[in-house]
């Protein structure tokens, strides 16, 4: 009699469990938002929620950040579990590895239905997103590396103007690094292709242009990777340029003992911003010999696994639409891509050194390199950096080193 | 009777090794399992699998440099293992003498071993730094060097320095493990080794090193799994750079899996890495005379 109440009950609890999971399943529709380490702006993406949720009432929206060493991991066990986040925030070329494997949901018939989506920004901008023809990705932030010097060394150098080529910039760290004990006259940061502006204003290539084949294994690479390597052995280059990531290198050029930087204005910022002697009276902004810059670019997309794309799209529009942009722009003093919120901000800067920074940034838009558009990337820059790190710290024979990364990266591209 | 009540037991035993061996199953067993599947398989998180035979072990094996470097950099990162114990040996037995404030340095040299990995690195890190680095410091202040040494940016000193870090982190706990099997040693021993005239070093080489074969052979077992699986002081002190030269197999199946995308690859790598390991643990029951980790049951 016991054993029959007792299962009678059972069976009650569970179909009344069922009910009513499936009644809470059909109420509820949901959008995940996965957004790249910036947890500092939570209060501005409950705002893009709220908004969100105020146009789609039976939605909810869920937020996640995760840092950039975590990003790739989460994601990819989220697609793996079936539960990938339905709107990112990706920065570098993440996005072309999800895209060509059909990860991410092409954005073209969204910004074919609202043409003035794509007409709020920059054209050259919006082509670091696109892959085989498609648009994948929108702008969301944006910076790209300049030079930044400090007039003081430049000064006791006898040094006038900031260098137009390669030539003169290894002849200008030299002469700096002459001016005292501890000083050095080059630094950069090497993540993600930062340094390949070097090579890039000596007319080398990575890769062949149908990006089938290294092409950088050639005399004026092993040229440029030797005399590199001479100017870092010799102190005119600061060794952290090839060994450090972030933090190691900014530091070092905040210190005040380094002549030339190269580096995004976001890191510039923050180098002003942990120095006290670091503005306009001592430091100057230009673009690299030969304009080349590398880019460094955030863009929200959908993942393809989501449900509700139209949604998600609504919810992209919301986070980028010109109020919160302007918000993100002014926060940070980033450029957003987006035309008429960039030229504002730019427009309402009193400092003239971060005002020269972000509109440096937005020329020569086409002349941007170490962005390409592969979803091999980053197992070519693995396959690349670790040969030609060696060479540049004067630990092996550049033509060996380059000869051997050529290898590798050919085996990358031969593999896909 | 008597098997019934047998059978009983063997049930109530497995019913009480259930929720054990599910999770073991389900964190051990069947991702393993999944590894040996994925490593004889193209796939990635977007694409569907595609049978890749042995596709992933000939690239480790016939092509992939990395690998190798990484592979070497492992044996060599398990020297850990014999170093620390041979200088928690002599710890153990400078404060299992009678010094004055031995509590002290028992205290002191353990200190570094309940330290998260993640500080430690960190703390390592800051101590081998070019510029602002305590050991640069020293060795510039005493004389010894001329221009500071970028121990961890250094193709030739990164890995003996993060080497360094992973043995001052282990070698209190060793100490720990070898002063407790000094102290179970029988001091008559040592009193009636002294009445027949035998050397202090003859005592050592004769009834301390003997007796410690237990707790000397645990330190080597540990040793040998931290070094073998040392993920986060890499991780946290080079990011297994600069180039490779302190990646070791566990930061590459990690870099290769989630940096690269290519679990497929990263299974076939950490396959590898698990016959490796059973080998070493073979080897090293083997030398423990072949029966370490046997459980006696008492009757």
């Amino acid at each position: 009699m016991l054993r029959r109440h007792l299962m009678a009950t059972v069976a009650g609890a569970l179909l009344l469990a069922g009910l009513s999971g499936q009644a809470a399943l059909a109420q509820e529709k949901k959008l995940t938002l996965l957004t790249w380490n910036l947890p500092i702006y939570e209060e501005k993406f409950r705002g893009w929620i709220a908004d969100f949720e105020e146009m789609h009432p039976d939605f909810t929206v869920e937020w996640l950040d995760k840092k950039g060493t975590e990003f790739g991991a989460f994601y990819q066990t989220q697609l793996v579990a079936g539960t990938a986040p339905d709107i990112i925030d990706v920065q570098g070329m993440l996005w072309a590895e999800y895209a060509a494997n059909d990860g991410l949901v092409p954005l073209d018939p969204y910004l074919e239905a609202n043409p003035e989506v794509r007409d709020r920004y920059n054209a050259e901008g919006m082509k670091l997103w696109q892959y085989d023809g498609k648009q994948y990705m929108l702008p969301y932030y944006f910076s790209k590396t300049l030079m930044v010097y400090n007039k003081k060394l430049f000064a006791e150098a006898n040094i006038d103007a900031p260098p137009s080529s390669f030539d003169e910039l290894l002849d200008a760290a030299y002469k700096i690094k002459d001016t005292g004990e501890g000083r050095t006259g080059f630094i950069t940061l090497n993540f993600d292709w930062l340094y390949w502006p070097l090579m890039a204003m000596n007319g080398i290539e990575l890769l062949n242009e149908d990006m089938t084949e290294a092409a950088f294994n050639t005399p004026e690479m092993v040229d440029v990777v030797t005399r590199l390597a001479k100017a870092t052995t010799d102190g005119a280059i600061n060794p952290i340029s090839w060994t450090g990531r972030w933090v190691e290198p900014n530091n070092a050029f905040a210190a005040g003992d380094i002549g030339m930087y190269q580096g995004h204005g976001a890191a510039l910022f923050w180098i002003m911003g942990q120095a006290d002697w670091a503005n306009a009276d001592t430091l100057g902004v230009v673009e690299w010999p030969g304009g080349w810059g590398v880019p460094n670019a955030h863009g929200l997309g959908i993942s393809a696994s989501t449900e509700h794309p139209d949604e998600a799209f609504d919810f992209i529009q919301i986070a980028l639409n010109d109020k919160w942009q302007t918000i993100m722009a002014d926060n940070f003093t980033i450029l957003t891509l987006n035309n008429s919120v960039d030229e504002a901000l730019i427009a309402g800067l009193d400092d003239p050194l971060k005002a020269a920074t972000l509109e440096l940034s937005l020329a020569n838009m086409d002349k941007q390199t170490g962005n390409w558009v592969t979803p091999l990337d980053a197992r070519i820059k693995d396959a690349f950096w670790p040969d030609i790190q060696a060479a540049l710290l004067g630990q092996r024979d550049p033509a060996e080193a380059i000869a051997d990364a050529e290898n590798k990266v050919n085996r990358v591209l031969r593999r896909g | 009777m008597f098997a019934r009540k047998s059978h009983r037991e063997y049930l109530l035993v497995w019913l009480m090794l259930l929720p054990a061996l599910a999770i073991f199953m389900l964190f051990r067993i069947i991702p393993l399992l999944w590894n040996g599947v994925l490593s004889f398989q193209f796939w990635s998180p977007t694409k569907p699998a595609e049978f890749a035979g042995l596709y992933h072990y000939e690239e480790m094996f016939l092509y992939d440099d990395v690998f190798w470097e990484a592979l070497v950099n492992t044996f060599k990162y398990m020297l850990t293992a014999p170093i620390a114990i041979i200088l928690a040996l002599l710890l153990a037995l400078l404060v299992n003498s009678r010094i004055r404030g031995r509590g002290i340095y028992r205290t002191i040299i353990f200190l570094s071993y309940p330290l998260m990995v993640v500080a430690v690195g960190i703390i390592w890190r800051w101590l081998f730094d070019q510029r602002v680095g305590l050991i640069n410091f020293s060795l510039r202040s005493f004389g010894l060097i001329d221009e500071p040494i970028a121990f961890l940016e250094s193709f030739a000193t990164a890995l003996p320095s993060v080497i360094a870090a992973a043995i001052w982190q282990i070698v209190g706990f060793f100490m720990i493990i070898l002063l407790t099997g000094l102290q179970s040693i029988p001091q008559n021993l040592y009193e009636a080794a002294s009445i027949d005239g035998a050397s202090r070093w003859s005592q050592f080489w004769r009834i301390t090193l003997p007796l410690l074969r237990p707790s000397l052979f645990l330190c080597f077992v540990i040793g040998i799994i931290a070094s073998f699986t040392s993920f986060d002081l890499i991780y946290v002190m080079t990011g297994g750079g600069p180039g490779h030269a302190t990646e070791l197999l566990i930061t590459y199946v990690y870099k290769t899996a989630f940096t690269l995308t290519q679990f497929d690859y990263a299974g076939a790598l950490t396959i590898v890495m698990f016959l490796l390991f059973v080998g070493i643990a073979l080897i090293g029951n083997l030398l423990a005379g072949g029966d370490a980790g046997r459980v006696d049951i008492a009757d």
